[in-house]
């Protein structure tokens, strides 16, 4: 993936915030970090398409989604990017089931149900399936988000900070199940926290963002020192 | 009178309330997620029929649907027809009325619904038509269900535009409400008694449900 792009968005305080941000990376999961404010969030809804950026390129998979020069904007619906948001934004009207049945794209009822299936068996939710949102736990809507993510057959996924509603017992669980979705799906992962902790165990790439600029690229275990 | 009324009633709130629940969601939608210039004053203007006496808006209807009406003549000179003083012209006065209840049902509902579930729908590859129906319009079914009761009931309460556009034809125009009116002119109390009684339920009903409707309307 090229991500190189520039965004001047209106800051709560005086004046406009302007994000410039530039990394290239295609390694199984990088970690996108930086203090709440560094524009992580926005970086991830430029390359999803939900924002669009003044200038720049965003290339994701070979294929361009965004280039000013050439005026391309792929729109979000063709982009195959799976998004897990910070609070989920499961589906409250939706099993959970439902849920990661809504993207998958079979044309047969009985073969998206077997694809949910196997997804929510990937991530051992498989017995709460018929659950709504409101009565699973932050662990379990985090599980059902990262499926719905993945019943898509994205080019990409997409993580903000999907850790940061769970409790620290089982936060160190879904970090392995997280990184094991992804050697089983080979797509890259995007990231976001701005936990070292999580960014040393879960990554194998590092791009730093400090008030919307890039500040270091590099390995995980480099940039976040033990000690930090 | 009282049946025949009730009948005509019926017909016009039934048509009314389906051509609002339609106009009324499309409208609330256009004015939740249209982001263009003009919008407030637009959205303003479909409020208005709420705090303008019903009379000064039956005016303006004539204005508009008369024979010699802004749109009512056109159509007088390709038809030979005229909507005033027909069941239809009814349902005009009724739409017009309640139209501002619903739309302003459907927006704060929709307005109500955070819009990351919208952009979770499209990263899963849906359309902006797919997810209204899979997404917004059963997020917001409350307020919407909550809508339609309310522009119901005001449809079914309508006198005045009614009155100025349609007249007072028994069994042609002649709604529930204006038969209490021609009722008690001509001294039947007990006609219009029964008649109060009907349209007392009804409205209780309807604001007993509109309340346990919206009730949970914040829920998500």
């Amino acid at each position: 993936m090229q991500i190189n792009f520039r965004k001047a968005l209106a800051s709560d305080k005086s004046g406009t915030f302007n994000l410039e941000v530039s990394f290239a990376a295609d390694d199984e999961v990088t970690i996108l970090f930086g203090p709440s404010g560094s524009g992580k969030t926005t970086t991830l809804r430029a390359i999803a398409g939900i924002i669009q950026p003044d200038q720049g390129h965003i290339e994701v998979g070979g294929k361009t989604f965004f280039d000013s020069q050439t005026r391309v904007n792929i729109p979000i619906q063709d982009r195959r990017v799976g998004y897990v948001f910070q609070d989920y934004a499961l589906f409250p009207h939706l099993t959970g089931e439902q849920n990661v049945a809504y993207g998958i794209k079979e044309k047969s009822e009985a073969m998206r149900r077997d694809r949910a299936r196997q997804l929510l068996s990937l991530f051992k939710v498989e017995q709460i399936g018929g659950r709504y949102p409101q009565n699973m736990s932050g662990g379990e809507q985090q599980r059902f988000a990262l499926a719905r993510a993945l019943a898509s057959n994205p080019s990409i996924v997409l993580l903000d900070e999907p850790l940061s509603a769970v409790d620290l017992e089982t936060r160190a669980g879904l970090l392995d199940e997280i990184a094991s979705a992804q050697g089983r799906f080979g797509i890259p992962f995007l990231y976001v926290t701005h936990n070292p902790i999580e960014a040393r165990r879960l990554g194998t790439h590092a791009v730093v963002l400090d008030k919307g600029k890039v500040k270091t690229i590099g390995l995980p275990q480099d940039i976040f020192k033990q000690s930090s | 009178m009282v049946w025949e009324s009730f009948k005509l009633s019926i017909l016009v709130v039934t048509a009314a309330t389906i051509v609002n629940a339609t106009l009324g969601i499309a409208l609330g939608l256009l004015f939740a997620k249209g982001r263009f210039f003009g919008r407030e004053l637009l959205a303003s203007f479909f409020t208005l029929p709420l705090v303008l006496p019903p009379t000064v808006t039956g005016f303006f209807l004539i204005v508009m649907f008369g024979r010699h009406g802004l749109i009512g003549a056109p159509i007088y000179e390709v038809t030979g027809w005229t909507v005033a003083f027909t069941w239809q012209a009814a349902v005009i006065a009724a739409v017009v009325l309640a139209l501002p209840l619903m739309v302003l049902s459907a927006r704060a509902a929709i307005e109500s619904i955070n819009p990351q579930y919208e952009i979770a729908s499209y990263t899963l590859g849906k359309s902006h038509l797919a997810t209204f129906f899979l997404i917004t319009l059963p997020l917001a079914r409350r307020g919407i269900l909550a809508g339609i009761v309310l522009s119901f009931t005001r449809a079914l309460g309508e006198f005045g535009a009614t009155f100025m556009l349609a007249g007072n034809i028994p069994g042609r125009t002649q709604t529930m409400p204006l038969a209490i009116y021609e009722a008690v002119i001509s001294g039947d109390n007990k006609q219009a008694q029964v008649l109060a009684l009907i349209l007392t339920g009804v409205s209780v009903a309807a604001v007993y449900l509109t309340a346990k409707l919206t009730k949970g309307v914040l829920r998500y």
